[in-house]
């Protein structure tokens, strides 16, 4: 066996090569394709605005781009969906709507990336997604900036009673400036599995996640790992309100990889229901001198080691 | 006659302000198997950091020499590079990280050591037992191709059995290979399966003596402690 490079290199690939087909792929503001699945309607979001009067409840407001996504029927693949910003100083404004029917199994792999480094683009994206009753999602969901984008994320997910979610995030190149919601109504006897993994270089970072246990034994895990490289900033709120008896628990942690990184992390947890039982865990830290010598020792790099430490850590 | 291999002259080295040896000076030659025997807090963990690099020790003063280059000054990764390795008393855990995945980074050679496979997937150093983890620090130096590996306590917690399995490996992958090997020991007990060349006694930072019969050392620690060691070795030192 010979060393490995473990570096990510960019620019990232574009996302056929990894995911297989996309079912909708939008650069800059065309849409480039759509693929039709037989039991699944997709359009772009102003189309359904027209075309499904009661999608207007959830876009709020007539969308300019973005997609519609309805699952009426089981499908055996991943769905996949990408936004690409392709041309530099593009603004980008999304309405993305995903509604899921009653006891499908759904696995999506949604990708927002800019094809280059130094593009300048803005992409605002607010998604609604519901997840009718016995819905089962795993949501994976990454971003792959260049080094002066700005983004703003808002996604929300409604759980009706039985559903579950596996939402996956990660930020495998970060925009200059990032901010991200993500805003989860749990309904009775749903559970929700969240793992946000933030990487954070040379960029400032928002985050803030918030579950709401709102039915009757609904349950919410959430992991946030945030990693502050050279030059970056992050601020973290991860928050559960339970309004209802159900269980959830934070765990976030932070590393700091270099000493000009900052990273202010914020748990709460709110309880008004006496049935509810809410914890968290928090921690922020370097990485281990002790560990880093280890692997050094090992014949690694402090660059290398570091980037396995990193990885180890991410792994959530 | 057997080429030195590491050279250490007068090796003095800290830590938080305080001075941990005082003065080492120690060889060995290609393919030979030396011994250091020591008291707790006698240095014998420093020497070993310090040897390969552990930059939480500041040299004040001596040199270190490998294959006659000085590398006192050198990285730890750039000594691993010219054939320096260490196994670890109490190895880090690493979380997140599997044994699979730093052998599959830093390997220079392919091995088997069946006990070793249960550790591959597992994460380094977490949740092992004692004798799990002197068995992943054995295949990863092993991993390395090494031509001169210290062994720090490598004997600690290991009952007889898996002591004797452990010194076997030892001796097939790497002393019957012509690698160098110094095995750094509290209490000796590897010391009958491997037997050392020399064996040396560290006390306070300094090496006070040398012996090329382990045992009687090993006799006479046992009868006297480490406390007359110097009086009672004092004569016999070769």
């Amino acid at each position: 066996m010979t060393m490995k490079n473990v570096k990510n290199v960019y620019p990232p690939k574009f996302p056929e090569k990894k995911f297989g087909r996309v079912h909708y792929w939008q650069i800059d503001h065309e849409v480039k394709n759509i693929f039709e699945i037989g039991g699944v309607t997709i359009l772009p979001s102003s189309e359904a605005w027209q075309k499904f009067a009661w999608t207007r409840k959830f876009f709020g407001e007539k969308p300019k781009e973005g997609y519609f996504i309805w699952v009426k029927r089981k499908i055996d693949f991943p769905l996949t969906t990408c936004i690409t910003i392709a041309s530099p100083k593009i603004s980008q404004d999304l309405r993305n709507l995903l509604v899921i029917e009653k006891n499908i199994k759904v696995r999506a792999n949604v990708i927002c990336n800019a094809k280059e480094k130094f593009l300048c683009g803005k992409h605002l994206a607010r998604g609604k997604l519901i997840l009718k009753e016995g819905v089962f999602l795993e949501y994976n969901h990454i971003h792959k900036w260049g080094e002066k984008d700005n983004v703003q994320a808002d996604y929300e997910f409604t759980l009706e009673k039985g559903a579950r979610l596996i939402y996956n995030y990660r930020n495998l190149f970060p925009p200059e400036n990032l901010e991200f919601k993500t805003t989860i109504h749990s309904g009775e006897n749903t559970s929700s599995n969240l793992n946000f993994i933030i990487n954070s270089l040379n960029s400032k970072t928002k985050v803030k996640d918030t579950v709401f246990l709102e039915g009757k034994n609904s349950q919410t895990v959430v992991r946030l790992r945030l990693v502050g490289r050279k030059k970056s900033q992050i601020e973290a709120i991860s928050q559960i309100f339970a309004t209802s008896p159900g269980k959830g628990h934070l765990d976030c942690q932070g590393l700091l990889v270099d000493k000009t990184a900052k990273i202010s992390l914020i748990p709460q947890l709110v309880c008004q229901n006496k049935k509810a039982q809410i914890t968290h865990e928090a921690s922020i830290g370097k990485v281990s001198e002790e560990e880093l010598t280890y692997l050094r020792m090992r014949g690694l790099t402090e660059k290398e080691a570091i980037d396995l430490i990193v990885s180890g850590f991410l792994k959530v | 006659m057997k080429k030195i291999l590491l050279k250490i002259k007068k090796i003095k080295a800290k830590a938080n302000e305080r001075e941990i040896l005082k003065g080492v000076s120690f060889q060995i030659k290609r393919g030979e198997i030396q011994s250091l025997l020591g008291p707790n807090a006698s240095g014998k963990s420093t020497f070993a950091q310090v040897i390969i690099g552990n930059p939480k020790y500041k040299i004040t003063g001596g040199g270190i020499f490998f294959e006659g280059k000085e590398v006192t000054k050198f990285s730890p990764e750039r000594r691993v590079k010219l054939g320096m390795a260490l196994a670890w008393q109490s190895p880090p855990k690493i979380k997140g990280v599997k044994l699979s995945q730093v052998l599959e980074r830093i390997s220079q050679r392919e091995i088997e050591i069946e006990e070793a496979k249960s550790l591959l997937e597992k994460e380094v150093n977490l949740d092992l037992s004692g004798g799990e983890k002197k068995i992943s620090e054995l295949l990863q130096v092993i991993s390395l191709n090494p031509k001169l590996v210290i062994f720090d306590e490598i004997d600690s917690g290991l009952d007889i059995k898996r002591l004797e399995k452990v010194a076997k490996m030892i001796k097939k992958e790497l002393v019957d290979k012509g690698v160098s090997v110094l095995l750094i020991t509290h209490l000796g007990q590897i010391l009958q399966f491997l037997k050392p060349n020399l064996t040396n006694v560290m006390l306070n930072g300094k090496i006070i003596c040398k012996g090329r019969d382990f045992r009687k050392i090993l006799r006479t620690i046992k009868k006297y402690d480490y406390e007359k060691c110097k009086k009672c070795l004092s004569a016999k030192v070769s």
